[in-house]
């Protein structure tokens, strides 16, 4: 007959305890940002956030897209950056609103910033929001924001090693912007050689040869983005 | 992230009323772009003056993989060659059939476990 031993166990003092967690750090910002896309989708409201390298032409793609779309859609802005209201200030001229994101000293947008910043607008209002990520062509890779599609834009001034060396925010993209292609000969850099690259690490992504100063590829962007209808030919 | 990292741990620890943590371990997908001697670096200036002073922090790291909904292959990146620069490029696209893959594992930062004394 077994009996229940009449001293307890106890923890000794001192005794080292292991503990099983299996806490991902990073899931907890695919969470929110799942939140945040399901509360842009309630709202009816379709948001692009859109990535590059500091000087790629974020900031100018956007410009072009609200001055081509403005008509159709009702826009919305997110402009993320470490400091300053500059580029932010830039984009609300075009008449849009505009929130400024300063990360103070973070590389990259999470998702719980961009659910403050969404706190700040009457979703009411918009249907269509752009958010522009900190330039850097590392960090937003790992942090999605809720977004329905994600640009990239890569630009022929950066050299013609982008792709080959920051492959895995390729694999995060909807399209690619390859801008700038005006400058391509004076820099040397063959803009069909990052097309395949693109290619290479992702099939899926749509590559797009963009001059954002001109608006030349801005509006295949929007068709690639599924803001405009896809023009057939017969 | 580190910060991150070190508050999760405490945060644990205070749960179970630990009186001192001797080691935390980490998986740290490949795909990530943490510094990992960073990492170990801020992790002791951060530990410092909490229950986790003197901790081990012992990181392993997590491959990136793939999974093809089409042909099923669950492995490693496959990598092509890039004709021009001659860098092995990962690439999206299923080693065995060549559909479109999606990344299973390689893109995340896990506290798998704690040592604590209570």
């Amino acid at each position: 007959m077994s009996q229940l031993k009449k001293e307890v166990v106890k923890a000794e003092e001192g005794e080292v305890y292991d503990v099983e967690l299996s806490e991902d750090l990073l899931k907890a910002n695919q969470r929110l940002a799942e939140k945040n896309k399901q509360f842009l989708h309630e709202n009816g409201v379709r948001a692009i956030d859109v990535m590059g390298s500091i000087g790629s032409g974020k900031t100018s793609l956007i410009e072009k897209l609200i001055q081509m779309l403005k008509g159709e859609y009702k826009i919305a802005v997110f402009k993320g950056d470490l400091t300053t209201t500059i580029d932010a200030e830039l984009i609300a001229k075009h008449g849009v609103e505009t929130v400024a994101i300063n990360t103070g000293k973070e590389c990259h947008l999470d998702a719980n910033l961009v659910k403050k910043a969404l706190q700040k607008l009457d979703l009411e209002k918009i249907n269509l929001l752009f958010i522009e990520n900190v330039g850097n062509l590392i960090c937003p890779a790992e942090f999605p924001l809720g977004s329905d599609k994600r640009v990239v834009i890569v630009s022929v001034t950066e050299g013609p090693y982008m792709v080959v060396k920051h492959p895995f925010i390729f694999m995060e993209a909807d399209v690619v912007a390859i801008n700038k292609v005006d400058l391509a000969k004076p820099m040397n850099v063959d803009v069909e050689k990052l097309r395949k690259d693109v290619t290479i690490v992702n099939p899926k992504a749509k590559t797009v040869a963009t001059n954002c100063r001109t608006g030349e590829g801005v509006q295949d962007i929007a068709r690639a983005l599924e803001l405009r209808e896809t023009v057939l030919f017969g | 992230m580190t910060s991150q990292i070190v508050q999760s741990v405490l945060a644990e620890a205070e749960k179970r009323g630990a009186k001192k943590v001797t080691e935390v371990d980490l998986v740290v997908g490949k795909l990530t772009f943490l510094g990992l001697e960073q990492v170990q670096f801020a992790y002791e200036v951060l530990a410092k003056g909490t229950i986790l002073e003197g901790s081990k922090l012992v990181i392993e790291e997590q491959e990136g993989v793939v999974k093809c909904d089409k042909c099923g292959y669950k492995g490693g990146f496959k990598y092509e060659d890039d004709p021009l620069y001659h860098v092995p490029l990962p690439t999206l696209k299923c080693p065995q059939c060549g559909s479109v893959v999606s990344i299973v594992a390689g893109k995340e930062c896990t506290i798998k476990s704690i040592k604590m004394m209570i």
